[in-house]
């Protein structure tokens, strides 16, 4: 697969017009190849922009990016759950996996816990493969992709990004590097925690999360994490935040949120972090998309049918 | 959080169309004055019991009637400025004037007089002229009850009509439409209206050809808005009268002309022109027929046409409308004896072209796919019903195709049947390996078509075919399972390790050596694609954790595992990943005589030489080994004195890792606890100065090689040590390489790599074999020897291994020494199986015979013997459950 070919499914993919399961195929085995060469704490460099959930609501990603800046001119870091929800998981997911693929310098994926075989068969990723290509083999490839995606990043070693949040099991950042991350995510353990947690003002050290996976986590939890990492503070995503972003514990922990008017029906703004050179922070929110710009190219039925 | 949607607010709304129907109702004197008659709420509705239709004004303080006026259709209305209408009513010879508060409900009502006006002079005239077809009239009067009013004032008093339908009240149509959606009451009281106008659509209709044979496109732009109005609406009702072929077509057609495309569509076109229904066998059914057709437009209206414009109700309504619809037409079908005996007849038979068998399989194909429509019990029977009709014949057919798509299709049809009942699959299968010596049975084909390479795609699908299959866990019917476990490990696994074998870079023979990856390296050229061997080492992996036993009997008879581990050569990271995790797989199992075995050939050893290789970076590989590596030293103290004793002077590289220094500490933490329990000072003694010296003197030697510590210490003990632990290596080591250290020699590599000899074609592999070993393997009569006699101490040896705690560590090693090469030597480099099974397929029986008893004493011996290693049932179980990763299967 060369450069132009690959540049060509991007711009496709920019039409929201999917690739086909050869291509899919394709692009997948080269992602892996480059995938499997990153770290589970991948190192990304400032300045960078980080984005929060997404959710397959392609057109608000293309705001998103109108708001950012186009990869590769912007550095992106983008912190999982691109899938699931939204209408257009299988094109949010292949334009994020082909810009990897073509600038895997320029844009880090992280997993998120809808990254996953049995979240996707739940929440719409599964039957929306089935539905676009009439067979599941476009959502295994993609699947299979998941289990390479890295679990976390670390920006200039001040900035831990992390979908979830933090496990019991895990307080030196180093303690990452010894999970086997090819894997479907396990409903136990450090990994499934990275990718389910949620901080909570109200919870003292670790509590029980309500989502059956993972930990709630306080206030004290972060601020010995950051001390004992000697990191600034810690940004992830995975939670609806109505302002696109939230700080918590005394901007210890920060929240980024991406996919405006979440499941198209929630109201919410969404918002990008920006860091420049210096780490400096500055946010960016966006709306929804008009629904006018929302151009779907429709995918003709096969012109055969038997039935 | 999903319940956080904006909720439509009734009240206010309500308010909204009282203030904009306000009205002041005027009458002109005779004296020429206009007298205020009083303020009320101004609607157009039916007069009760008649079907005429008035503008009737309610007095807003007592609800007295201030006006009632039926509408004509004569030219007397006139509106004024923005808010006045007026007229002169010929009946009473009053001239009436209405004020309104808003101009929006003055331009509303006056957009519903004129639309009245106009369809009462289109009931005289087009009705009756243009004239509908008769049947379709009386076909609508026998649908709908006559007309009354009552369910109309029933249901809501202020609730807006729809005045008939016609060029001048479009607008006032849509906009009532587009409204009404603002709450349920209102959209359920519009919907009503329509459904009731049983000429609503056969004027839409008539309006959308006029207008598209005049070319107006503003009012195709309406009549398109309506039409999407009404769509969404959502009422089953009214997709029953739009779906219908009365007017399917034409509702396609009014879509065709969307405001917001910057073209007219084409679909009309494409359903006739493009469309092509094929009929494998033909359907006598006409109503299925109609079914079939009006199911194919209402999908492509719901997928093509308006993708983007449905809501998820309505989306939700349309897709049970044609699972609906699905359902009817597979169980007509399906009912159908002769239709369902002509298809199997015709596919099976000889003088029917390969065209029409290819149509008849994709038929097949679409036939399974709309069944998921039916209730699950239905999808069983039919199932059960086609596979006594012989599916499962045709399905071997079409598995030996070349065509791509027919293949896809088979496999398709075979994930429909396993996902309904694997049983029945898997009964055929054991049947027919039973009763058939063809080569082609389905099994077979299976596997054959996960090594096939088709270009694209399908070799995921396989994979899954082959999962289910073999999914012991998952049936409470297992005897067909093992059945077909039985078979594929008797027949097929071999295969497919020797796939992988085949397609690894090789090592040469005599001189075993460290190979970096992806340098310098020689893939046979029948090398499988990547992908293929990725899936291999998965089913590999499943089986491991599926069907432990059955795997274990094959891994330990031969070398199908260093045949697997060869993956660790391949140049994709992505294939050395896969068989790391294939050793925690085995690893993971926890199983004495598993354990055995990597020990005893020196398993690890392509796992640690791609770690070491990878050097510092921080990949999947790192992690994944780190990971082995933790869990071995937290589960396992054989491989923890096995891994630290044969790779420590590798490992202390990467000391500064936490995990490989807590592996070191656990090596330390047995040493010493074995320590206590010797009762001999002296062995004791040897103990402490080995365990001191140990890293430091590993250290030592691995840094002859490198200048990265110049601390060299040397002290008597140490030398000792260091003497003792090489020498443990090479034992180790020994078979596999008998003129170099093993791991030590790096910068041999390269030079060694480009010595190796090409691999030979077209040669059989244990003829190959036996060529390149002669030379320097002197053990090479032992190899081609009866296996039997050497079986007794392989397993003895395995065992001894495995329960081998530090007291027994130095016997045990010696008694490796000792029976070693003959088995070992077999062992490395691959290919020794094929020789076996050439040579001596009688001595393999029994040594299947002698495993299995050995396996059954396996359990007993676990839970009596009070040996640390032995994990009690309730681990064993925990860590088949943890390190279960395999994918779900897809249902």
């Amino acid at each position: 697969m060369g450069t132009s070919d690959l540049d060509r499914q991007i711009e496709q993919l920019k039409r929201c017009e999917p690739l086909t399961e050869a291509e899919v195929k394709a692009l997948c085995l080269k992602a892996m190849e480059i995938l499997v060469e990153e770290s589970n704490v991948q190192r990304v460099d400032a300045p960078v922009t980080i984005c929060g959930d997404i959710h397959g609501q392609f057109y608000d990603m293309k705001e998103l990016f109108k708001v950012g800046g186009d990869c590769p001119k912007t550095n992106y870091l983008f912190l999982g759950d691109f899938v699931d929800r939204g209408f257009y998981s299988v094109e949010t997911f292949l334009l994020l996996l082909a810009l990897k693929v073509r600038y895997p310098d320029r844009i880090t994926l992280i997993r998120g816990n809808h990254e996953s075989r049995q979240i996707t068969q739940v929440y719409g990723f599964y039957d929306e493969c089935l539905r676009k290509y009439g067979s599941v083999n476009v959502w295994r490839y993609c699947t299979d992709i998941f289990d390479y995606l890295s679990l976390s990043a670390l920006i200039e070693n001040k900035i831990f990004s992390v979908h979830g949040g933090l496990s019991p099991n895990i307080t030196t950042i180093d303690q990452i590097r010894v999970i086997d991350r090819k894997q479907e995510v396990p409903h136990d353990g450090a990994m499934c925690d990275l990718l389910w947690s949620d901080p909570e003002d109200a919870v003292d050290g670790w509590g029980l999360s309500p989502r059956g996976a993972g930990f709630l986590f306080g206030g004290n939890v972060v601020s010995s994490f950051n001390h004992t990492n000697n990191i600034d503070y810690i940004c992830r995503a995975h939670q609806l935040v109505m302002e696109g972003f939230k700080w918590m514990f005394n901007n210890k922990i920060i929240t980024v949120w991406s996919a405006p008017n979440y499941c198209y029906r929630c109201g919410n703004v969404a918002a990008i972090l920006e860091l420049d050179e210096n780490l400096n922070k500055q946010f960016r929110v966006f709306e929804a998309a008009p629904h006018e710009s929302r151009g779907v190219p429709a995918k003709r039925p096969a012109p055969d049918y038997f039935l | 959080m999903g319940e956080q949607g904006p909720r439509r607010r009734a009240g206010p709304d309500e308010e909204l169309n009282k203030s904009m129907h306000r009205v002041k109702v005027y009458r002109l004197t005779d004296d020429g004055k206009w007298d205020d008659q009083g303020t009320g709420h101004a609607t157009i509705d039916y007069i009760q019991g008649s079907r005429e239709i008035a503008l009737t004004v309610v007095d807003e303080d007592d609800s007295d009637t201030l006006l009632l006026h039926n509408i004509t259709s004569d030219d007397i209305y006139r509106k004024q400025e923005e808010t006045i209408i007026s007229w002169r009513d010929p009946e009473k010879a009053l001239e009436l004037a209405l004020s309104f508060q808003e101009a929006a409900g003055c331009s509303y009502i006056w957009e519903s007089v004129c639309s009245i006006q106009q369809n009462l002079q289109f009931n005289v005239l087009d009705v009756h002229q243009a004239g509908l077809p008769p049947a379709f009239e009386s076909l609508e009067a026998s649908r709908n009850p006559p007309f009354h009013d009552e369910s109309l004032s029933s249901i809501n008093r202020e609730s807006k009509k729809l005045p008939p339908l016609d060029l001048s009240s479009l607008s006032s149509i849509l906009k009532t439409i587009l409204e009404c959606s603002m709450t349920e009451r209102m959209r359920v009281s519009v919907t009503e209206s329509i459904l009731q106008d049983h000429y609503f659509f056969p004027k839409l209709v008539n309006l959308f050809r006029t207008c598209e044979s005049s070319g107006n496109m503003d009012a195709l732009h309406m009549i398109f808005r309506l039409v999407k109005g009404i769509i969404l609406l959502n009422s089953s009702a009214i997709f029953d009268k739009i779906f219908s072929d009365d007017f399917i077509l034409e509702i396609i057609g009014v879509l065709e002309y969307d405001p917001e495309a910057r073209n007219v569509q084409t679909h009309r076109a494409f359903l006739k022109e493009h469309v092509v229904f094929k009929e494998a066998i033909p359907i006598k059914n006409a109503s299925v027929v109609s079914k079939i057709h009006q199911t194919y437009r209402i999908c492509y209206i719901k997928d093509v046409i308006l993708v983007k414009v449905l809501d998820d109700a309505t989306m939700a309504s349309i897709t049970t409308i044609i699972h609906t619809n699905n359902a009817v037409i597979v169980c007509l079908l399906k009912d159908d004896a002769s239709f369902v005996k002509e298809l199997f007849a015709k596919m099976r038979s000889s003088n029917i072209s390969a065209e029409s068998k290819r149509e008849m399989v994709l038929f097949l194909h679409e036939f399974c796919t709309l069944s998921r429509s039916l209730q699950a019990v239905e999808q069983l029977r039919l199932c059960r019903d086609l596979a006594s009709e012989g599916v499962f014949d045709i399905m071997s057919d079409v598995l030996q195709s070349q065509d791509k798509v027919l293949i896809s299709a088979g496999t398709d049809i075979l994930v429909y049947f396993l996902n309904q009942d694997p049983n029945q699959l898997r009964s055929y299968i054991v049947c027919q390996e039973e009763n058939s010596q063809e080569s082609n049975s389905l099994l077979g084909l299976l596997v054959q078509g996960m090594v096939t390479d088709f270009g694209e795609g399908m070799h995921c699908e396989f994979l899954e075919i082959l999962k289910i299959l073999m999914d012991g866990f998952a049936t409470n019917t297992a005897t067909y399972c093992r059945g077909v476990i039985e078979v594929f490990h008797e027949k097929h696994l071999d295969k497919l390790i020797d796939v992988v074998a085949l397609s690894s870079p090789r090592k040469d023979i005599s001189q075993s050596t460290y190979s970096p990856v992806g340098v310098g390296t020689r893939v046979d050229e029948r090398s499988a694609k990547p992908e293929i061997l990725s899936n291999i080492c998965e089913l590999l992996c499943f089986c491991v954790v599926h069907h432990p036993y059955k795997i274990k009997v094959n891994f330990l008879r031969g070398n199908s595992m260093e045949k697997i581990l060869t993956l660790t050569r391949r140049r994709e990271r992505f294939l050395v990943v896969g068989a790391v995790r294939f050793m925690r797989t085995i690893i993971g199992r926890n199983d004495e005589l598993l354990v055995g075995h990597v020990i005893k050939f020196n398993l690890l050893k392509p796992i640690i030489e791609a770690f070491v290789e990878n050097g510092d970076r921080y990949n999947m590989l790192h992690s994944g080994v780190l990971e082995l590596l933790e869990y071995i030293q937290k589960e396992n103290k054989s491989l923890v004195i096995y891994v630290t004793e044969s790779f420590w002077y590798h490992l202390v590289r990467f000391e500064k890792l936490g995990s490989i220094q807590a592996f070191k500490l656990k090596y330390q933490q047995i040493m010493e606890s074995a320590e206590t329990m010797q009762s001999t000072s002296i062995i004791n003694m040897r103990r402490k100065t080995e365990e001191r010296g140990l890293d430091k003197g590993e250290e030592d030697y691995f840094n002859k090689g490198s200048d990265e510590d110049s601390a060299v210490r040397t002290t008597f003990a140490q030398k000792q040590s260091m003497n003792k632990l090489a020498k443990g290596n090479d034992i180790d080591q020994m078979p596999a390489r008998s003129t170099s250290g093993g791991l030590v020699d790096y910068d041999d590599d390269d030079d060694e790599g480009c010595h190796n000899p090409p691999p030979p074609k077209n040669v059989k592999a244990d003829e190959a074999l036996t060529v390149k070993r002669s030379p320097v393997d002197d053990n090479q009569t032992d190899w081609k020897s009866p296996k039997k006699p050497k079986l007794e101490p392989r397993i003895i040896c395995s065992k001894i291994v495995a329960v081998a705690n530090v007291k027994g560590r130095h016997s045990d090693l010696a008694d490796k020494q000792d029976s070693s090469p003959a088995s070992s030597t077999k062992s490395f480099d691959g290919n020794g199986d094929v020789g076996d099974e050439n040579i001596l397929p009688c001595a393999l029986e029994s040594l299947v015979e002698i495993l299995d008893s050995t396996h059954q004493n396996e359990d007993d011996c676990s839970t009596t013997t009070k040996d640390a290693e032995n994990l009690s049932p309730e681990m064993a179980v925990h860590t088949t459950k943890a390190t279960d990763s395999e994918p779900y299967s897809v249902r």
